[in-house]
């Protein structure tokens, strides 16, 4: 029987109170417990800054490693066993400034990871620099007369290079979370779940957040049909939470790999080469 | 007809008329007549057009290097005739498309064959690419050898599936033979048709040692000269079981290697230096969470793009100190294909034991299109895994982390690998605790994290301290009573062997330390150096990077240094002068 207790970790999360980090890893543990993952079967993969504190806080396998290379590490643990559920939890400047490129590819390769991207238009743990999402006209102590850089729309981005499952969630709203990470973790292959979640240090935008935030499934969306879900992504009519894209069709790069090379994921065990093999490859130019 | 041990063939041509194919043919053709060979690729970085050559050593013994001038040079184009006719031996033969190359500059003592290369070709297709298949005739009647193994060599390269193109081929290549059996025979070598030799080139065999060692995890992104590693795996990838992961940049393939060991798979990542440039950060990321890795860079003449498709030695000094702060790594560099497989086995063992990342140094001249006739037997390998945690206590399945990083007498602490039950923890890059918990946040600075840094740190370091024991010291070839010892490390040996073994025949008494195993050295090497005689450093960098390392590291300056950096490969010829020159002898 898996429960939250088998999730728990003795160390303290050292985010600040109020953060909106807690939500997520609220609604982290309650998706995997409500899947039924075994903790020794997850991997969660962070890169830098507050939100990539996170492995440490829940009790599974965890890697926390470079900043902006959570999802590199996430595939490689993937491929190496298709059987582990793979999650990446990491912030903005990870996901969408430093290793986006990352982001990018994975979605377009359909990599079957579920990748967490704890959003706060800010940097937070550097002490409140400029994001890529934070807003024109922000005030940061790097754009102390306020931005002039356009940010980026991580959903509509992620959809235009072929992503198959984009999301957004509240940390707010953590039980509506819960269910967005659910369908993240069930999707076949790449599934991006930003998360507005709010730095109450550098950039507090909870009311605002708290006001203009509504459900697309209560607004009858229809995640299959793309052009709305672009259209929603890019709305300035409120602040659209839940899925706005996904698709089942399209199989993952890890079925794509194991219809070519077999079911014996590199993880399972060392295969080594005979003698008789060794020639006939050592013999193979001459 | 002039019975000789050695020679050497030279196709020049332009980028397109296939005599990368053309030299891998005739290499092929020679191992099928018990020949050894070595093959350079002088190749340049366009597609189409510009100036590339192949050149191939030839001997009835084992062959290193690019031998001694040109003794057969084919000339598909006129830059081939004016570049390398002057280089061409006495008793030499310059094979030339008369159809479009002018006979310039042929020294005295060195028989022209004209022959209308590409018109003949256009006989047996629509494009003149068989002009190579002519030429191959020619040369196989001038050196000797018996037209069958170019037939058999032939078919063999075109296969079943192709008989018509074989057959075509093989009617180009007769009537090459017949022009070339009208002339007087040249230089050639003592060929035993009943054996027939394998060749690689490094990059090759040491993907085939990698898989030998249970690699299943390969990730890259194209660059020259890494490239044939990914192209070799690639190939052998259905067949042999291996996830090929082609990223989009290098920092993805060294980190998505490290997520497929840390998952429990052995992995691996090849570059060349720009894209190593770029792996570096992760490497320490390897060395902080203790994740097993090998990385390979197939180095080429920097700094920044520098020459892309030509050879150097000059990322030691990157090896030595990458990315921020100490942390333990491995540098190897395997002297040519014949060692390289053996290296890739010993690099995954010794990653696996002490969990730390393996470096690995090769170049053009011993990688890409370097072939080498392969005497070594290749054994297959032995695994052991290191420590691994495979099974939790039961007070482990009770809501406590594992002990991921448990201080140990050497360092190395057992590993567990994800999907085992109780046995969770996070791999850190951060400063940590044995469990993993960062010391790095909350607790940095406090007096009981600054005891967990420095145990942590020296826990990591120490691991050298054992690797060092299992390094090896350089091997010696050559005589143990000599004027002078060269120093050479990774393929620097080559040309020294070959020019080792001419200098003898002058009498002059010359050996090499062949150092492969360069980070950690061998406690040896320090009372090796001090007890030699004179020594003499060759390496291809500005600097003498190696030399310099060896200073650091034992005190020994090496004055007399051969530094090669424009690009071409070291020629013994050059290190025969050198050495002469060091000895204040007349260079004859």
């Amino acid at each position: 029987m898996i429960n939250l207790k088998e999730f728990e970790s003795d160390v303290r999360p050292d985010w600040c109170p109020g953060c909106g980090d807690f939500g997520v890893l609220a609604a982290l543990k309650d998706a995997l417990v409500s899947l039924k993952i075994p903790p020794y079967n997850t991997v969660v993969v962070s890169g830098i800054g507050c939100s990539s504190n996170l492995p440490g806080y829940i009790r599974t396998y965890g890697f926390h490693g470079l900043h902006g290379r959570p999802v590199p590490v996430a595939l490689g643990v993937k491929n190496s066993n298709p059987e582990l559920t793979v999650i990446v939890t990491a912030g903005d400047g990870d996901e969408y400034g430093i290793g986006f490129n990352h982001v990018v590819h994975a979605a377009r390769r359909n990599d079957n990871i579920t990748v967490i991207v704890m959003d706060n238009l800010i940097y937070g743990l550097t002490t409140g620099q400029l994001s890529p999402t934070s807003r024109e006209g922000q005030v940061t102590k790097t754009t102390p007369d306020g931005s002039v850089y356009r940010p980026l729309n991580p959903l509509s981005a992620i959809m235009g290079v072929g992503g198959t499952f984009v999301s957004r969630g509240f940390s707010g709203q953590p039980k509506h979370l819960s269910w967005i990470i659910q369908e993240a973790i069930k999707h076949r292959g790449f599934a991006l779940v930003d998360v507005i979640s709010p730095c109450v240090t550098w950039f507090d935008i909870y009311d605002e957040v708290k006001k203009q935030v509504f459900k697309l499934e209560d607004a009858g969306h229809n995640p299959s049909d793309m052009e709305k879900a672009l259209q929603m992504a890019q709305t300035d009519k409120g602040l659209p939470i839940g899925i706005f894209y996904r698709r089942e069709d399209v199989p993952s790069f890890q079925e794509m790999l194991q219809q070519q090379i077999g079911k014996n994921p590199p993880s399972k065990g060392v295969k080594t080469l005979d003698k008789d093999k060794i020639e006939q490859l050592k013999y193979e130019y001459s | 007809m002039t019975k000789v041990e050695d020679l050497t063939v030279r196709l020049g041509a332009a980028a397109g008329d296939g005599i990368q194919s053309a030299g891998e043919i005739l290499a092929r053709i020679l191992s099928r007549s018990g020949i050894y060979i070595y093959t350079y690729n002088g190749n340049q970085s366009v597609v189409r057009g510009g100036h590339v050559w192949f050149h191939i050593h030839a001997g009835n013994k084992p062959v290193y290097s690019m031998g001694y001038g040109i003794d057969y040079l084919v000339a598909f184009t006129q830059q081939s005739m004016d570049e390398h006719a002057s280089e061409v031996n006495k008793g030499g033969a310059i094979i030339y498309d008369s159809s479009s190359v002018k006979p310039a500059n042929i020294p005295e003592g060195i028989k022209a064959v004209p022959a209308e290369l590409a018109n003949i070709a256009l006989k047996y297709d629509k494009y003149p690419i068989m002009k190579n298949t002519v030429s191959l005739g020619i040369l196989a009647a001038l050196m000797g050898i018996d037209f069958k193994i170019v037939e058999e060599t032939i078919h063999t390269q075109f296969g079943k599936k192709k008989e018509d193109v074989a057959l075509r081929n093989i009617q180009a290549a007769t009537e090459g033979y017949q022009i070339g059996s009208k002339q007087e025979r040249g230089k050639e070598l003592t060929y035993d048709y009943s054996r027939r030799l394998p060749f690689l080139h490094s990059n090759y065999s040491f993907s085939l040692g990698a898989v030998a060692a249970g690699c299943r995890f390969y990730a890259a992104y194209p660059m020259t000269p890494a490239s044939p590693i990914v192209h070799w795996l690639a190939n052998h990838a259905e067949e042999l079981g291996i996830t090929v992961f082609l990223a989009e940049d290098e920092i993805s393939a060294i980190n998505a290697i490290i997520g497929a060991s840390y998952a429990g798979a052995r992995a691996m990542a090849g570059t060349s230096g720009g894209g190593f440039a770029l792996m570096q950060e992760a490497l320490g990321e390897a060395a902080m969470t203790e994740t097993p890795i090998v990385v390979v860079d197939v180095m080429r003449a920097g700094p920044s793009t520098g020459l892309p498709t030509k050879t150097g030695q000059g990322d030691l000094n990157m090896m030595l100190g990458l990315s921020q702060d100490d942390f333990p790594r491995v540098i190897v560099a395997p002297v040519n294909a014949n060692d390289a497989y053996s290296m890739a086995i010993r690099s995954f063992d010794i990653s696996d034991r002490y969990q730390v990342p393996v470096i690995v140094l090769m170049d053009f001249a011993i990688g890409d299109g370097a072939y080498i006739t392969i005497t070594e037997d290749f054994s297959p390998a032995e695994i052991n895994r290191g420590k691994l945690a495979l099974q939790a206590s039961g007070d482990m399945l009770n809501g406590t982390w594992f002990r991921r990083y448990q201080l140990t007498e050497d360092g190395v602490s057992p590993r567990s690998i994800p999907g085992t039950p109780g046995l969770m923890y996070v791999a850190k890059t951060d400063e940590h605790d044995e469990f993993g918990h960062d010391v790095s946040d909350v607790l940095a600075g406090l007096k009981s994290a600054l005891k967990t840094r420095e145990q942590m740190y020296e826990k990591r370091m120490k691991k050298l301290d054992y690797i060092r024991k299992e390094m090896r010291p350089p091997a010696v070839f050559g005589p143990s009573r000599v004027d002078l010892t060269l120093i050479t490390w990774g393929s620097s040996a080559n040309p020294a062997r070959e020019a080792i073994e001419r200098l003898r025949g002058k009498g002059i008494s010359v050996n090499s330390y062949e150092f492969t195993d360069i980070f950690p050295l061998n406690q040896e090497v320090e009372g090796m150096l001090k007890q030699a005689g004179r020594l003499a450093d060759l390496e291809g960098n500005y600097t003498g990077q190696f030399a310099n390392y060896l200073r650091r590291e034992t005190g020994v300056m090496i004055k007399d240094r051969m530094l090669k950096y424009n690009g071409e490969p070291i020629y013994p010829a050059e290190v025969e002068n050198f050495v002469m020159k060091v000895l204040g002898k007349e260079v004859r």
